[in-house]
């Protein structure tokens, strides 16, 4: 049981301008599964890694239950992780990978025996313990995998995207076994992954991340509805978020050449530009002369749900040619090709300044 | 050794259930034998009918005058004491390299990377000098007056070249001398396999608290096993071959008196070129050469370690 | 204060580099300051010493003029029987190989298991046998009983087999057949072009193997004009005053060699192979580790 604190963490490849990891400020509570998520390159596993103490840490602290861990090599960590390519020893039998890192620490024969059988139980890999990791599934090493850092029972876990090897199936149900687990178990974990889906639905918290840089570390519903900046409200949620072009009016914004209303106005000078972010499930379809007027391009059919995806209509000569994306009833989506309106849901816009993407407080 | 086509019936009755693979699509069948036309034609003129010749040799009975065949080998007083001197040789050349090629490239590993290959260069120049090079080298080595060594030569009693190269010193040089030329190029190779371990086994051992000493023995030498064995089998199968040092030292005897037949294969080119013994000579070869083979077929059937497809 | 472990293994370990380091180097570095030094100076000034360049030249003048230019003969064989055995290796072993990888034909699997296990097998084992067969057919003495040996080059093919079989990948020749390509012009205008790596390869084994090659000149060849080097150097030991006093008597005409200009000799004699060597350690590793079997 542990809390972790990166204190203006910071990680300077040589040879390169931009940190890849740049003054992190990011708190992980006791018990808490903590996702880092963001697009390659964004520093969520190099920040995972100078947790670990793989990665070398040229500025700031580290601190583990308040201590400053920065100048302690792994294994004085006590911490344990679980890598994307599961890192098995091929020449050691499952009992045997799970149980190194404690005959490292010099525990008992007869001590690590037992606490591999109550790992393994735990992951349900009890019968697998003879053999070696080739005779193994993808699945199953996994679980393997994870087994090495649970008998371990450190203070924190790390896991470095461990479903990203496994088949899209497989990847929804060990998806939550592994919340599970860590509800069971109750060890403070790091996890990286990129898939923002797999964040929304783990994470107690998740943190987004972007070339080094902390966008936002809040509770998925959070994040979801209440996002700090565009990227932020771009990069979550399935489909992204349309984020479009819009122009300051006298109480309300101008997309294309509709005017929508904002209750309460902006606090922006009328003629600026202004970037709208609309979910698709905020917009539905209207009878003509209300709302967006588009035109149909592709209908995305799901079974529950249909996803319309559609240009813009009466867009200005020199407007970059906006997509839309609107959420429908299956058995009412549209054709391609047609034109039809798109109404905006009362209060759900949100807007961001057009050059920085910082939110801009004021909602419809 | 058998004829090729023997050996693949032979294999064929073994997996009645294997369907030969068609031809891709559009290729001719008969194309792939011209590509191999020269090398099979170098491989049965110097590969297959020498053998069988000096199996012929071997078995025929002698005509008078041309020596004990395959038989009489054996029961030659020379065939046991050369047949001695080789295993002795072997069995120091072997133990120590093993022990040292693998203490080194494992030391090496863990250093940085620029250090290591400075390092691995070094221990490799002496690989340059082949046979006969490296004996006169080593004969500079052992001889106290002019030795870079002197002080380890006088440390061990040698005041004088012949103390040093004393029939009985004579497996330990051998085994030094293979040693010298041949420990860098299986460091280097080695080194190569060590590298081609996933780095993030590496990273999980360091997270597993394993410090660089209980890496290198639990997890990078079993990753390397395979090549530790394929050096100690090759060098087995090329240590019963012995010839050059032994031969090039004798030049150099200063009335010490090396045996003119002190390895096995000196002893079947003696008496092939001095009594014209062929039929001895073919069957001391033959027992090499078998030898050989049965290790290299070992390797190639059981060993994993080369792909067959 | 006691030192911690961790520094104490460190300081171990460097030492024993540095002993091993020592034992692999200071023969090579002897070996070339050797000839800059008359013979009485090796014995009584330091190994490292440096002689003069006067005296280097001498040694040089004493072992090239020796015996009639004998080293240039010799150096004059060598380069015959390696470049015309590697010549013989490469054109053989390239097709070889990629006929091994990329046609099919019966008996392709049973080819290339014979070549592995001859390949694996010492060469020194044929080495007799190939005498008595030259020696039968009559090539023994002549430049093709080294030639031809040096030409078959089992380890060849094995490496350019997997190197045609992991770098190019079936469904291109596919496509080159399916355009109309026959199979000789498959392999010249697909595979050839792609080769360089791998005749730059055999062509450095072969180089290797048959310049430093000793007891296969030493029984094919029975003539001073026909040695190679390597056997050359063995003569140049009958020689050598210090190594064989009782050959030379007082007062005795015939020139007499001392250890410097037998260093010098060895110098010269591996010097091609050491030149290759300095560059070639890359091609050692990619070679060894051809194909092998990843866990």
């Amino acid at each position: 049981m542990a809390t972790v604190t990166f204190e203006d963490a910071t990680r300077i490849y040589p040879k390169t301008d931009r940190p890849a990891v740049d003054e992190l400020n990011l708190e992980v509570h006791d018990g808490e599964l903590l996702v880092l998520v963001g697009p390659s390159g964004c520093g969520k596993t190099t920040t995972l890694r100078m947790l670990a103490g793989l990665e070398h840490v040229d500025e700031g602290a580290i601190l583990i239950d308040g201590k400053d861990v920065v100048k302690l090599p792994p294994r004085d960590r006590d911490i344990a992780m679980v890598f994307q390519n599961y890192a098995l020893y091929p020449h050691m039998n499952v009992a045997e990978n799970m149980g190194f890192a404690l005959r490292m620490a010099g525990v008992h024969k007869a001590e690590i025996v037992e606490r591999v059988r109550a790992a393994a139980k735990i992951l349900d890999i009890e019968e697998f313990l003879e053999r070696k990791p080739r005779q193994l599934s993808g699945g199953q090493r996994q679980r393997v995998a994870m087994g090495r850092a649970i008998v371990r029972q450190p203070r924190v876990f790390l896991m470095d995207e461990p479903l990203s090897n496994l088949d899209a199936k497989l990847r929804v149900a060990t998806r939550a076994e592994i919340a599970g687990l860590q509800r069971q178990l109750g060890v403070t974990t790091l996890y990286v992954t990129h898939d923002q889906v797999e964040a929304m639905t783990m994470g107690d918290r998740v943190a987004v991340m972007k070339d080094g840089l902390l966008q936002q570390c809040d509770t998925p519903r959070a994040l979801y509805a209440d996002p700090v900046n565009a990227f932020v409200a771009g990069f979550i949620g399935s489909p992204a978020m349309n984020l479009l072009q819009g122009t300051v009016e006298a109480g309300g914004v101008r997309i294309a050449s509709t005017v929508i209303p904002v209750a309460g106005g902006l606090p922006k000078a009328v003629g600026e530009a202004v970037t709208v972010g609309l979910r698709p499930e905020s917009l539905s379809l209207a009878p003509a002369g209300d709302g967006l007027p588009v035109v149909v391009t592709i209908v995305e059919e799901l079974g529950a749900e249909a996803f319309v995806h559609a240009q813009l209509a009466n867009q200005t000569a020199d407007a970059v040619k906006a997509n839309i994306i609107a959420r429908a009833e299956p058995l009412a989506a549209p054709d391609k090709g047609d034109v039809i309106h798109l109404h905006v849901k009362e209060g759900s816009m949100l807007f961001f300044d057009a050059v920085s993407g910082d939110r801009i407080a004021s909602r419809s | 050794m058998t004829v090729p086509g023997e050996r693949a019936s032979a294999r064929r009755g073994r997996h009645p259930g294997k369907r030969r693979e068609p031809p891709p699509a559009g290729t001719s069948r008969t194309a792939g034998y011209f590509f191999v036309a020269l090398y099979v034609a170098l491989l049965i003129l110097l590969g297959i009918v020498p053998v069988v010749y000096a199996i012929y040799l071997a078995l025929s009975h002698p005509a008078a005058g041309s020596g004990p065949g395959f038989i009489g080998t054996f029961s030659d007083y020379r065939f046991l004491p050369a047949f001695k001197h080789v295993t002795e040789f072997m069995a120091y050349w072997l133990i120590s390299q093993t022990i040292l090629v693998v203490g080194l490239v494992l030391m090496l590993h863990s250093l940085t990377s620029r250090v290591g290959a400075v390092y691995r260069f070094l221990f490799y120049i002496p690989g340059a000098l082949a046979g006969a090079a490296s004996v006169i080298v080593w004969l500079f080595l052992l001889d106290p007056s002019a030795s870079p060594f002197a002080f380890v030569l006088h440390w061990l009693g040698y005041a004088q070249f012949n103390n040093a190269i004393a029939p009985s010193n004579l497996p330990v040089i051998f085994a030094l001398m293979a040693f010298w030329t041949g420990a860098g190029g299986w460091i280097v190779v080695m080194y190569g396999a060590l590298n081609n371990i996933p780095h993030e086994l590496l990273e999980s051992a360091q997270m597993d608290g394993a410090n660089a000493f209980n890496t290198a023995l639990r997890i990078k030498l079993p990753l390397i096993r395979k090549w530790v064995v394929y050096m100690l089998v090759l060098s087995f199968a090329g240590g019963t071959q012995l010839f050059v040092e032994p031969a090039v030292l004798g030049t150099a005897s200063l009335g010490v008196g090396i045996s003119k037949y002190w390895s096995p294969n000196q002893l079947a080119w003696f008496v092939a070129s001095q009594y014209s013994y062929y039929n001895q000579a073919a069957a001391i070869s033959l027992d090499l050469l078998v030898f050989g083979l049965v290790i290299a077929a070992v390797l190639v059937w059981r060993g994993r370690l080369f792909e067959v497809e | 204060m006691t030192i911690p472990r961790r520094y104490l293994f460190r300081l171990v370990a460097f030492a024993i580099l540095l002993i091993f380091t020592a034992f692999f180097v200071v023969p090579i570095v002897w070996l070339f300051l050797a000839p800059t030094k008359t013979d009485g100076q090796l014995l009584n000034r330091s190994p490292f010493a440096f002689g003069s360049l006067s005296t280097l030249a001498h040694t040089f003048h004493t072992v090239v003029t020796y015996n009639g230019h004998s080293v240039l003969i010799w150096l004059k064989n060598s380069a015959i029987y390696s470049f015309g055995g590697t010549a013989l290796a490469v054109l053989a072993a390239i097709p070889a190989g990629y006929g091994l990888a990329l046609t099919q034909f019966i008996g392709r699997r049973a080819l290339l298991a014979t070549t592995l296990v001859v390949m694996i097998m010492p060469a020194t084992a044929l080495v007799l046998p190939l005498f008595l067969e030259m020696d039968k057919i009559g090539l023994y003495g002549t430049i093709w009983a080294l030639i031809l040996p040096f030409g078959f080059f089992p380890f060849g093919v094995y490496l350019t087999y997997i190197y045609f079989s992991s770098t190019i990948p079936k469904d291109l020749l596919a496509a080159a057949r399916i355009d109309g390509a026959g199979e000789w012009r498959v392999f010249r205008y697909i595979a050839l072009p792609l080769a360089r790596p791998i005749v730059a390869l055999v062509g450095f084994f072969a180089f290797v193997a048959s310049w430093n090659n000793f007891f296969l000149p030493f029984v094919m060849t029975y003539d001073n004009s026909k040695y190679p080097l390597q056997i050359g150097l063995q003569q140049l030991i009958g020689s050598t005053a210090s190594f064989n006093p009782a050959n030379f008597s007082a007062g005795s005409s015939v020139v007499v060699l001392h250890r410097p200009d037998l260093a010098m000799a060895v110098i010269i004699a591996i010097a091609p192979v050491l030149i290759v060597f300095l560059f070639a350690q890359r091609a050692l590793v990619s070679g060894m580790l051809a194909g092998a079997t990843k866990e």
